[in-house]
């Protein structure tokens, strides 16, 4: 544990020094993660699946403000969708004319979490997402969740059906628009996932804020069980296509994750726990005061002792 | 070859020149600019209209923008279910589908409206606050100078 703590000291003097570059490379490869994976999965367009591209746009997002990156990557989709079908082209763009008028309107600041939810779900870790937003957001918080979600599902839902969604007449076209709005909205899944991470992200939020011992741990746990209950319910009533073993394995490493983030947000030593109470002229004061874990990383000075003999050894030869 | 001494005695002129570094003057002016780079989009722009105009103007535009995002809606929703409305051309249908809308483009209108006050009025209660903050620490800052230039000018008139 003592090393655990010191390496963590030891991870805050290099933040301390580096922040400028560190920040701009983690903004860089969130910038390219998020190009990359659109041209990976929804690249539908030749022109645009150039590999320069997302090292270019990785690098314009390491200067961008996330929510600005954000926008950029939905009319990069958009683009990419365009190419084989105007229909969901044109449902993306109302979609994100809402989410941009209504939510980003009041400034929120939260515009991430539209790039970092479909990419948890990429990496086949998304239930770390509501218990991270839960421990350190807001509950608006899940409205950019839920966005990020609905997202994540048009992409999948475009990779799988790119070769039905091609071509065809103006008839069809009609018939085709009502259909994909159908399959888009009407997809069981994506709605138990948004129930799923909302519930998640009020319940670790509200526990998280409890003046009881090992809250966030408790909070982290309360978090993943409420996920998988409502993820169950969801599969039990509209029988979906979840798989077991990717889930588990996905929620192990999320809640990993999640107290890893809790270990360098959130260190305190509740063994040695004050219980105040005192007054003033208004109030009566009931304090529960939680010291942090602090250690200081080592400094290591080397100081090279020489033997007298060998100094007087030096002397005679400068001498001489 | 010379610096050390050089610096020396500049920190003696400075300090016959009363020079010295203000510690705690410094410690002022750094919270300042730390305020005023944080407060420039959040505090500043508030602080130059009373209350009801900030939140009045803010609801108007969330009237705008939530019209807009309803008629997009709307065009949507038509694009859907164009097919069954002109297979069902009845008028009396028609219209009370367009109350229908008009209904609930009122009340999520009026749900809108109520967080957009709700919102805009704490960020003013917000601002209000830091901005007196601010005002508290820059009234110190004139203060100390005020002290400064007194005392300058009291040995000013010793060494007359």
């Amino acid at each position: 544990m003592m090393a655990l703590l010191v390496f963590k000291e030891k991870l805050k003097q290099f933040y301390a020094k580096f922040n400028i570059y560190l920040v701009a490379l983690v903004t860089f490869a969130v910038g390219y993660l998020t190009f990359y994976l659109i041209n990976s999965n929804i690249g539908f367009m030749e022109r645009f699946k150039n590999p320069l591209i997302p090292v270019v746009m990785g690098l314009l997002a390491s200067f961008l403000p996330s929510g600005t990156t954000a926008f950029l990557a939905g009319c990069f989709m958009i683009a990419h969708v365009f190419g084989v079908s105007m229909e969901v082209a044109l449902i993306i763009l109302v979609f994100m004319l809402l989410v941009i008028v209504l939510y980003y309107g009041f400034r929120p600041g939260d515009g991430y979490l539209l790039l970092l939810v479909p990419m948890a779900f990429f990496f086949r870790i998304p239930y770390v997402v509501p218990l991270l937003v839960g421990l350190s957001g807001s509950l608006v918080s899940i409205i950019p969740v839920s966005c990020g979600i609905c997202i994540y599902y048009i992409i999948m839902y475009m990779k799988q059906n790119a070769g039905v969604l091609t071509g065809g007449t103006m008839a069809e076209a009609a018939e085709r628009f009502m259909q994909i709005v159908r399959n888009i909205f009407g997809n069981e899944l994506m709605w138990v996932m948004i129930a799923a991470f909302a519930a998640a992200i009020l319940i670790v939020y509200l526990i998280r804020n409890l003046s009881v011992d090992f809250s966030w741990s408790i909070a982290i746990i309360a978090g993943v069980t409420i996920e998988l209950a409502v993820i169950f319910i969801g599969d039990y009533n509209y029988n979906l296509p979840v798989s077991v073993q990717p889930m588990v394995v996905g929620v192990i490493v999320s809640v990993i994750l999640a107290l890893i983030y809790q270990f360098f947000v959130f260190a305190v030593d509740y063994s040695r726990t004050e219980y105040l109470q005192y007054e003033d002229d208004d109030y009566y004061y009931y304090v529960k005061a939680v010291p942090k874990i602090a250690v200081s990383a080592p400094d290591v000075k080397v100081h090279r002792i020489y033997s007298r003999k060998t100094a007087v050894r030096h002397e005679k030869n400068n001498g001489s | 070859m010379h610096l050390p001494c050089q610096r020396a005695c500049a920190g003696e002129v400075g300090r016959e020149r009363g020079l010295m570094l203000n510690e705690e003057k410094i410690r002022l002016m750094t919270g300042l600019a730390m305020f005023e780079k944080r407060a420039e989009k959040d505090v500043f722009p508030v602080n130059r209209y009373f209350k009801g105009d900030y939140v009045s103007g803010h609801m108007i535009r969330a009237f705008l923008s939530y019209t807009f995002s309803c008629v997009v809606c709307l065009g949507l929703w038509l694009l859907y279910s164009i097919e069954e409305i002109l297979n069902t051309l009845d008028i009396e249908k028609l219209l009370q589908m367009a109350k229908d809308i008009g209904f609930y483009y009122v009340l999520g209108l009026l749900v809108y409206l109520a967080i957009t006050w709700i919102v805009y009025a704490r960020r003013y209660a917000a601002a209000a606050k830091g901005m007196k903050i601010y005002q508290a620490k820059l009234h110190r800052l004139a203060k100390k100078y005020e002290n400064q230039s007194g005392q300058k000018e009291s040995e000013g008139g010793k060494h007359q």
